[in-house]
């Protein structure tokens, strides 16, 4: 038996699923969290009964008639798929215009049991709502529900309830009649009146304490949170402190601890196999174990940012932080929706990506997953780290977090590229957003999403990174023909990234094939760049140069033949990293969201593009800044820069041609 | 008068709007938000305000609260 | 001898990952280790929504 579970965004329909079905799927204090459906069979403990239940979560609605396409979602699939019952999740704390969608859903003749949900914060607000007489008037069960609570006796009856039901035909207690709608003012009409059977509903069984449009002490809160000069700041404190305390306060002292235990259990099983072929040994303790241990190293610093990030999206605030940013983001042509899938990248860009879906503009919606992946995502976090860490150490929070902000900023340079292109005529762009209530974030789902996101990473280290560490380890042991390769530098692996790392040259300052490597194998996965600069450089202290100033000043040949980078390269390799096209994942996911070919090619272009200019920036400028001159393969990384800069200004300059032909050509016809 | 020159706190009525988007002003219906209802200017933000539309709250922006007309 | 453990204990770790791999694959999920798991629709790749009847945004629906 499918049971469906609809609802207005944000009414907690995935909060309840997850209590019912025991799954932890991400939930968020706003409104578009879920854009897809999903299904999963409901726990024995919540009923009792033979029956085998599943529930869907479908994506938040306001009402039949969809808005954006994750509405859609919603509309289709009660429609056409017809399941046997219907759970319409109802924000007690907005009854009228829930109600509004609760008596469409009832029209379908699937049988429906309202969750009254949320009943908590209506119990806090003293509004009362008389559940019998909504009941009766209804003609379906209504139950009381807090589904944020898992004790909470109300999910049990809403299930039992919806199997009470199942198999009936449901009776509308308002339906527009069998009259066809000729046109729209007919249309309107007919919601008119479905909004004032609503509003009698409402006006007989809720009684209120505390009115809506009363200012109340959130007001007062958000007046500061969301003010014209405070808000940016604010904004700016809290994700810095997300990770300072995730990358120095808390993070690294449980991951010192972790690494120390994983690394003595390395050189424990090197003892033992003393006596062993070398070549196996090394692929063993290097390869596998070595390439794994200097990425769960990370876990902690992963784990504990989850953890924040997850308290953040609960209480409320990231909706604020939309109001806060939408005039800056209108300013490049992108709205404040946007920020949804901005902020979800920092997680996952695959759900970042897919975020996008609730923007309506179609060239705002491809502009916002062209550049979703420019957030850092989490499993870049642990190349952050290491390069802020090893290179910056006693600066670490401020380089994480300035790497994020140069995120946001190249989301800013990216829109407004992406605007100047495709000659956006700053068309009128409306906005509105739900704004939630606040509430005290819950730490026991904050800590489950923490540690489920930990259990994936161990997964991600344990299986893909594993292999991938493993076929490095391989490559770099063998040459072409298949015997031990003397040095690394003649192996297989060396001459498949030599060519990539001349391209590396104006980034990093070095020939360095184990660097181009690295960068190759973040395109499986962001956490291999880790993984294989510890195996090529058997263990990442080799990676670290501390001699920097000394090999500086011979800028050229003699650095060449070191492994080691200076500040400025690491710095600007990372950027490069993180800049450069996301990981396979989400290229699929952008290609997806897309639907065009066009679009997604110029969206890994301009990935590519601004990934490479912001590292060949970053370390000319940190070179020059330190040693006077400019750093190795200054002028061939200047001309592809240039030809990029190039490519840009000749698509902005057609545009802007093809704009100015448009408006001679509207002249014309006008005059 | 519009949404834009609204005072906050004081409850006005709906009695057009004007976004020359069908889509919008039915998706603006689906909350509540259509000619005769009531409506709330919370507080005034730089990028536009906070409405108060039945029982919930809405960050519109500039643009569509000049849309609105009361 | 040794060379026969350190090898056994090669293959042991390397398969299991690879058995995972494969298992995780053959149920759908197209992030290794992501709690979204199979039902995520995002990693789908192109509009290879291989006509299904899904609405899940791919376009196939409209």
């Amino acid at each position: 038996m499918r049971i469906a579970f609809a609802g207005n965004p944000n009414s907690g329909k995935t909060s309840m699923y997850n209590a019912l079905t025991g799954r932890n799927e991400k939930v968020g204090n706003w409104a578009g969290v879920t854009v897809d459906k999903k299904e999963s069979p409901i726990r024995k403990s919540m009923y009792k009964g033979t029956e085998k239940l599943v529930a869907v979560d479908l994506p938040g609605a306001y009402s039949m008639s969809p808005f954006t396409s994750e509405e859609g979602v919603t509309s289709e699939y009660v429609r056409k798929e017809k399941p046997d019952v219907i759970i319409n999740i109802v924000d007690a704390t907005n009854l009228s215009r829930s109600l509004f969608f609760t008596t469409q859903l009832m029209e379908l003749g699937i049988p429906v049991v309202v969750a009254l949900n949320k009943s908590d914060i209506n119990e806090k607000k003293k509004t009362n709502i008389d559940v019998s007489a909504l009941s009766k008037r209804l003609g379906c069960p209504v139950i009381k529900t807090v589904s944020t609570s898992a004790s909470d006796e109300g999910l049990r009856e809403v299930v039992h309830a919806a199997v009470s039901v199942a198999g009936s035909v449901q009776k509308a207690p308002y339906t527009q009649g069998t009259r066809v709608l000729r046109d729209k003012a007919e249309a309107e009409e007919a919601d008119r009146r479905r909004y004032a059977f609503v509003n009698g509903i409402v006006a007989q069984v809720e009684t209120r304490a505390a009115l809506t449009r009363d200012r109340n002490s959130q007001d007062k809160v958000d007046a500061v949170l969301t003010n014209v000069w405070f808000g940016i700041p604010v904004f700016a404190v809290v994700m810095f402190l997300v990770f300072q305390i995730s990358q120095t306060w808390v993070g690294p002292v449980v991951a010192d601890a972790l690494v120390g235990g994983l690394e003595s259990f390395q050189e424990w099983v090197r003892g033992f196999f003393e006596t062993a072929n070398p070549l196996l040994t090394a692929l063993l303790v290097d390869g596998v174990i070595g390439g794994v241990i200097a990425v769960i190293g990370f876990l902690p610093l992963v784990m504990v940012m989850y953890f924040l990030i997850a308290l953040l999206e609960d209480c409320g605030y990231l909706a604020r932080a939309t109001v806060v940013l939408d005039p800056m983001f209108k300013k490049v042509g992108l709205s404040g929706k946007s920020v949804i899938p901005f902020v979800m990248s920092i997680g996952c860009a695959v759900p970042g990506v897919m975020a996008s879906r609730t923007i309506h503009n179609e060239r705002e919606r491809r502009a916002a997953t062209m550049l979703a992946p420019f957030m850092p995502c989490g499993a870049k976090i642990p190349v952050i780290s290491l390069f802020a860490g090893a290179f910056f150490s006693e600066h670490r929070g401020i380089i994480s977090a300035a790497m994020y902000f140069s995120g946001i900023m190249l989301i800013f340079l990216g829109a407004l590229l992406i605007n100047k292109i495709t000659g956006n005529s700053a068309k009128h762009s409306y906005f509105i957003m739900e704004i939630p209530e606040y509430k005290l974030p819950s730490l026991s789902r904050a800590f489950a999403t923490m540690c489920s996101r930990g259990w994936a990473y161990i997964v991600k280290a344990a299986t893909i990174i594993l292999i991938c560490n493993t076929v490095v380890q391989i490559m770099q042991s063998f040459d072409w023909s298949f015997r031990v390769a003397e040095s690394a530098d003649t192996s297989i692996l060396a001459s498949i990234a030599g060519p990539f790392a001349y391209l590396l040259v104006p980034v990093v300052g070095v020939l360095s094939w184990q660097l181009a490597a690295a960068a190759i194998t973040g395109f499986i996965a962001k956490e291999n760049v880790v993984g294989t600069l510890a195996v090529c450089f058997v263990g990442l202290d080799n990676l670290i140069d501390t001699e920097e100033l000394a090999l500086m000043e011979g800028a050229g040949t003699e650095v060449a033949s070191a492994f080691a980078i200076t500040k400025a390269a690491a710095l600007a390799y990372l950027m490069f990293n993180l800049f450069s096209p996301p990981c396979f994942a989400a290229i699929g996911a952008m290609s997806a969201e897309m639907k065009s070919a066009k679009w997604l090619w110029a969206g890994l272009g301009l990935q590519l593009g601004v990934g490479y200019t912001v590292g060949f920036f970053v370390f000319q400028i940190g070179t020059i800044g330190m040693t006077g001159g400019v750093g190795a393969g200054f002028v061939p990384g200047g001309l592809a820069v240039a030809a990029f800069a190039a490519i840009l200004s000749f698509l902005i300059m057609r545009t802007k041609k093809r704009l100015a032909a448009e408006r001679a050509g509207k002249e014309l016809r006008n005059g | 008068m519009t949404l834009a020159d609204a005072k906050p706190g004081v409850e006005y009525r709906v009695k057009e709007i004007v976004t020359g988007d069908e889509e919008l002003n039915e998706f603006l219906f689906t909350l509540g938000c259509y000619s005769g209802e009531p409506i709330t200017v919370i507080s005034r933000l730089r990028s536009g305000c906070i409405v108060s539309i039945k029982d919930g709250r809405y960050n519109i922006d500039k643009e569509l609260a000049a849309a609105i007309k009361i | 001898m040794d060379n026969v453990i350190l090898i056994a204990v090669l293959v042991l770790i390397l398969g299991a990952a690879l058995a995972y791999i494969i298992k995780a694959k053959r149920r759908g999920v197209k992030c290794i280790g992501c709690p979204a798991g199979g039902q995520c629709s995002g990693a789908k790749g192109g509009s290879s929504c291989g006509g299904c009847s899904c609405n899940c945004g791919c376009g196939h629906s409209e």
